[in-house]
């Protein structure tokens, strides 16, 4: 058997166009969950239980299943009930899928910033609120870094399995082009160390990352 | 909510569990193995064998499990590489759990104290005797919690196989849906079985955790 990365150069528009929504789909994953995450820590350490508990039970649920059932009842589940479009379920499947672990993580740091904080900011006159937005979260939020972006470097491979509900990503357009050109070794092969590079450069962007917030925690 | 149909359906889900529960036990078996060959050749004293690992598992954790399982089983073919799905689907699953679990086992075993080391090697035990007796039991604790992070990654994984036609748990939960239109039913009753067998897992890690740590006083 012989290599023809011909039909690839012939494609590779597509696998670009294909790159470019695989990345997309990453920054609003990346935007919701961070921000979600947040939100669902804060709200899960500082409310009563009637609000926490069911937040907590929502974490949990989202990290005992596996991601792809999620998305396919997400997307044939509760299709049945209301019609989004694939885009859209692919997104918040996946957004809250991390949006459960990164608030693993803020809920883990938050208490991980000392009780000493916070009874100085209050006692030099900060509320509870104020405390918790201008001291406790910054110092969280840069302790959080380092996992954070090993989170978003695996969530950037979860993307893939949105291809199985039909999102025209990287995975997805070479299938297409595969079920054109016959080739599906190149294809593959091709898409290996297009995902590679990204990683590559997700790495060296999390320790440049992680060099800044070092000056900071 | 139909439950009739919930009913009728159990063992059918129950069958395609057994084969996910099936799939990520043997991935995990010939993982740890292929975990602990990394390991070796990531500690040797030789410079080529340690590239060669750092290289495999910056490849295998740089590229998604997903496309990992077509090259595989769509792409082998072209290079003589012939599995039937099963076989494609622990194999993958083995290479790619191993790159993981080779770095948690290093990680567990660079935590140990290096004083524990020299000290062991000062008293006459030779490189591996002193990885057996001293060093492997302080590290048991920290390398049981998180491989077993890994190996319920797994079993939440194996569900990708059903991409490559397995008939495991979600495979066999869209084959339902196909022939009864309930999706929401099949996905619930399919949610569950995996929050059992992730429970059954956590359990065990639990139980060898307590095994490995009765001794140490950390």
């Amino acid at each position: 058997m012989e290599f023809d990365f011909s039909p690839v150069i012939e494609y590779f528009p597509t696998l670009v166009q294909g790159v470019g929504v695989t990345l997309l789909i990453g920054l609003a994953v990346a935007v919701m969950s961070i921000v979600g995450g947040q939100i669902v820590a804060v709200i899960s350490l500082y409310t009563r239980r009637v609000v926490s508990w069911p937040l907590r039970f929502f974490i949990w649920l989202f990290m005992t299943t596996p991601l792809l059932l999620q998305l396919y009842f997400l997307y044939f589940g509760l299709g049945e009930l209301i019609l989004i479009p694939a885009i859209v379920v692919g997104i918040l499947g996946l957004g809250f899928h991390y949006m459960a672990y990164n608030a693993d993580i803020f809920v883990a740091t938050i208490r991980s910033v000392s009780d000493g904080q916070y009874e100085a900011s209050r006692s030099l006159g900060f509320g509870h609120i104020r405390t918790l937005i201008y001291i406790i979260l910054p110092q969280a939020f840069y302790r959080a870094l380092p996992q954070l972006s090993n989170n978003m470097i695996i969530m950037v491979k979860d993307i893939s399995v949105l291809s199985a509900i039909g999102i025209g990503e990287l995975v997805y357009v070479s299938q297409y082009a595969i079920s054109v050109t016959f080739r599906p070794f190149e294809f593959y092969i091709t898409i290996a160390v297009i995902y590679y590079l990204i990683n590559l450069m997700m790495e060296a962007g999390q320790s440049w990352i992680e060099r800044r917030a070092a000056y900071r925690r | 909510m139909d439950f009739n149909l919930m009913i009728d359906i159990t063992p059918l889900l129950i069958k395609a569990a057994w084969v996910t529960v099936d799939i990520s036990a043997r991935a995990l078996f010939l993982g740890l193995f292929i975990a602990a060959a990394l390991v070796a050749l990531r500690t040797s004293r030789l410079a080529p064998p340690r590239w060669l690992a750092r290289a495999y598992i910056s490849v295998v954790r740089g590229t998604p499990y997903f496309v990992q399982l077509l090259l595989v089983f769509y792409g082998g073919p072209a290079i003589g590489l012939r599995l039937d799905p099963f076989a494609c689907g622990v194999m993958v699953g083995a290479f790619n759990i191993g790159a993981y679990i080779s770095e948690a086992m290093r990680g567990a075993i660079e935590s140990v104290d290096s004083g524990q080391n020299e000290a062991s090697r000062s008293l006459g035990f030779g490189r591996l005797a002193t990885l057996q007796h001293i060093i492997l039991p302080q590290a048991a604790g920290l390398m049981i919690r998180s491989i077993g992070v890994l190996a319920i990654i797994l079993v939440k994984n194996s569900s990708l196989v059903s991409i490559i036609s397995v008939v495991e748990l979600t495979y066999q939960a869209q084959r339902l849906i196909g022939s009864t239109y309930k999706p929401l039913e099949v996905f619930t009753l399919s949610a569950l079985m995996y929050i059992v067998i992730i429970y059954a897992v956590m359990g065990m890690i639990e139980f060898l955790y307590r095994r490995a740590t009765r001794y140490t006083y950390r």
